[in-house]
């Protein structure tokens, strides 16, 4: 049985001639079903070209790109549409959802270029948004909902489909720190369950999250290693934390738990930047209190860290 | 229906703009309707206004030049009864003269005809008789006239029996109103008017006189009969031409020669009416031309929005859409824009259309061959200058899309 991934020999060379940019420098990886990924490195080193070709959003200069065996790396851009829409679930940094559109409908989108029929893909999208806790928020627009929100549609948006891969490119690099971790968490999660994670970030501490982390550099694989910290301790009951979370901003008139009250007005209110450090700090804990069972898996990842 | 939504969707946010590059399409369309009801009027008008001259007479004209040939009366009759859709057939000689009415001297059309003239005149007799046989056997002076030069010459529609005095040249003759033909009650109205507001009026009036009398007293030759008219039933007029012009051949002995000619006023209509489609198309293309400027205007717009949504165009692509769809979503938008700035011309062409056709003497006529063209040309228009726009959006690279901000 061929791997899920894998890529061979890639390399990517921009302006070539005196002047050449090598991107990708014949690099070589494979992944299988099942994994979670991070591939980590600095600004420049090559990991969003690879990330690019990952998501068969770009074609090497040489190389092939083996998805099931099959070679997608040097097909017309309607055949790569199309592969992109079966096989991959894209997470991006700046959520790209789309601003005219409710959450229901940017999850409905890459269902509908697959042509699935309306009633269908409005049940699938549905389910997805209720799985990642967003069940009440599925008609606001992008612009009413919280960066951590946006976030949690796009991750709707790539599942709904549930496509075999699942490619987070810097998908907390938007996000406070308290957001970030219900992404992580999210994302964690979306594995324990049986999908594929590949996560692009040049954030060690949330690389640090996956089972392989696969460092890049120069263009070239430097490292490729398994986490010896990675802990299967999965957050299991995340969903219905988030869902808590989710339903106490709704009802921010009842007088519930100030800790969160005081969270969800920082995260709506992004304007009003008064993030002094004592307050950044509280949000933190009000986080913590408020996710819970997550971040107490976190709090036991990290003290394995230390150790 | 997807691709409408969305065209919808975006259309609705962008109201102000849209509606200013709708501007170009909606003064193309409401100029290129107007003028194609007033072109269409017209049309109709000058055939309506023939008809009314003809009465759906077709004349028969013997050519002088090609022969020397004539036909006599009885050899006329001939025909008649040769060709049986022929209603009616008559010798017409036309000439002028003048009136004396009191101090005022008259002109006056006169028609030397025959009893089956009467074919001409669709509306019948006020009062009175048309001519007769026995008028024509005798050379009467009696004369048939119209309501509305009764009441000209007259100051009154009541002129049986009427006599006066006609000249043509030198030569007179007394003649009596034997018969009124009835006129429009439109033509009567504007009769009396004119002669309230002027005491000695300068009009043309025509009167039908048996043939006879114009040649007999009046010395004009029409024993040789080297044109004549006949009626027929309005469907069959053409075919019925060509009998009635090849038994004149055959009766004068002249087959081949193509001596004898069909004058019928359709085919005059016919001659009106191919001019004025020609200048009504010349017209409306000129004004087409607005439209090719207003597709630009349009294919300017998309072009702008498509930049502006470099981003989303980047998004749908990642998530699976290929070339066509962010096409068709495009091209769909830029026709829907066309289509809704074609329907807002239409109306404010069927406005402009309504306010023109109180200034003119004919009712412009809106056809829907015409709505449906204007409509069709509308979305084409959109589509052919929205293929611009849309390609450059789906041939964008949905990684430098992404990158946009």
């Amino acid at each position: 049985m061929s791997a899920l991934v894998e890529v061979r020999d890639i390399c990517k060379v921009y302006n070539p001639g005196e002047n050449e940019v090598r991107a990708l420098d014949h690099v070589s990886l494979t992944i299988d079903e099942g994994e979670f990924v991070a591939i980590i490195g600095q600004s420049g080193s090559g990991k969003s070209t690879l990330m690019n070709m990952l998501g068969c959003l770009d074609t090497p200069t040489s190389g092939k790109y083996l998805l099931h065996g099959i070679d997608v790396s040097h097909m017309t851009d309607d055949e790569q549409s199309d592969v992109r829409n079966r096989e991959i679930g894209f997470i991006f940094q700046g959520f790209n959802l789309i601003q005219s559109l409710t959450a229901l409908e940017n999850v409905e989108l890459p269902l509908m270029y697959r042509g699935v029929s309306k009633k269908k893909r409005r049940e699938l999208s549905i389910a997805a948004l209720e799985h990642v806790g967003l069940g009440k928020r599925m008609t606001h627009k992008p612009t009413e909902l919280s960066g951590g929100q946006q976030q949690r549609v796009a991750i709707a948006r790539a599942i709904a489909q549930a496509p075999p891969i699942l490619l987070a490119d810097e998908p907390t690099g938007n996000l406070d720190s308290g957001s970030s971790r219900e992404i992580i968490a999210t994302i964690k999660n979306l594995h324990a369950e049986g999908r594929t994670v590949i996560l692009i970030t040049h954030d060690p501490g949330i690389a640090k999250q996956a089972k392989r982390i696969i460092t890049i550099s120069d263009g070239r694989i430097a490292n490729d290693e398994i986490n010896p910290d990675f802990t299967s301790d999965v957050p299991v009951k995340i969903e219905k934390a988030i869902e808590a979370s989710a339903s106490s901003e709704e009802n921010e008139a009842s007088e519930t738990n100030t800790a969160v009250k005081e969270n969800t007005s920082n995260e709506e209110n992004k304007d009003t930047e008064v993030n002094t450090a004592s307050e950044a700090e509280t949000e933190e804990k009000a986080v913590e209190a408020n996710t819970g069972i997550d971040a107490n898996t976190e709090g036991k990842a990290e003290e394995k860290a230390e150790e | 229906m997807e691709y409408l939504r969305s065209a919808i969707a975006s259309i609705k946010q962008n109201k102000g703009r849209t509606l200013l590059t709708m501007l170009g399409i909606i003064i193309g369309i409401a100029s290129v309707i107007t003028i194609l009801s007033i072109g269409n009027g017209m049309k109709a008008y000058v055939n309506s206004s023939l008809d009314d001259m003809a009465g759906g007479g077709i004349t028969i004209n013997i050519d002088p030049k090609k022969t020397d040939r004539y036909l006599e009366v009885d050899q006329l009759l001939r025909i008649k009864e040769a060709v049986p859709d022929v209603l009616g057939i008559t010798i017409s000689i036309g000439t002028s003269g003048s009136i004396l009415t009191g101090r005022d001297e008259l002109f006056t059309g006169i028609t030397g005809g025959m009893p089956d003239m009467i074919n001409e005149f669709k509306d019948g007799m006020h009062a009175g008789r048309f001519l007769r046989e026995d008028d024509v056997e005798s050379a009467s002076a009696v004369c048939v006239i119209s309501q509305r030069d009764a009441i000209l010459l007259f100051k009154t529609d009541d002129v049986l029996g009427k006599n006066f005095t006609l000249y043509i040249g030198p030569k007179s003759a007394e003649m009596t109103v034997t018969g009124v033909l009835k006129s429009s009650p439109q033509e009567v109205e504007s009769a009396k008017r004119v002669l309230k507001e002027q005491e000695a009026a300068y009009y043309w009036s025509e009167m039908y006189v048996p043939y006879t009398l114009l040649t007999s007293k009046f010395g004009l030759s029409g024993d040789k009969i080297t044109s004549f008219k006949f009626y027929t039933s309005p469907g069959i007029a053409d075919e019925t031409a060509l009998k009635v012009k090849s038994v004149t051949e055959n009766i004068l002995d002249i087959r081949g020669e193509s001596a004898v000619k069909i004058q019928s006023f359709a085919s005059i209509a016919g001659t009106y009416t191919s001019v004025l489609n020609v200048v009504t198309l010349v017209v409306a293309m000129i004004a087409a031309i607005s439209l090719v400027v207003g597709g630009i205007g349009v294919m300017n717009i998309m072009t702008v929005t498509v930049t502006e949504r470099t981003r989303e165009i980047g998004i749908r692509k990642s998530l699976g859409a290929r070339t066509s769809y962010i096409l068709l979503q495009f091209l769909t938008e830029s026709a829907l824009i066309t289509l809704i700035g074609g329907m807002i011309g239409m109306l404010m062409g069927f406005l402009f259309t309504r306010i023109v056709g109180n200034f003119m003497s004919f009712p412009p006529v809106i056809s829907p061959e015409n709505v449906l063209m204007v409509v069709t040309i509308s979305v084409v228009d959109g589509l052919f200058f929205g293929i611009y726009p849309a390609r450059r959006a789906a041939k964008l690279d949905p990684i430098e899309a992404l990158r946009q901000e």
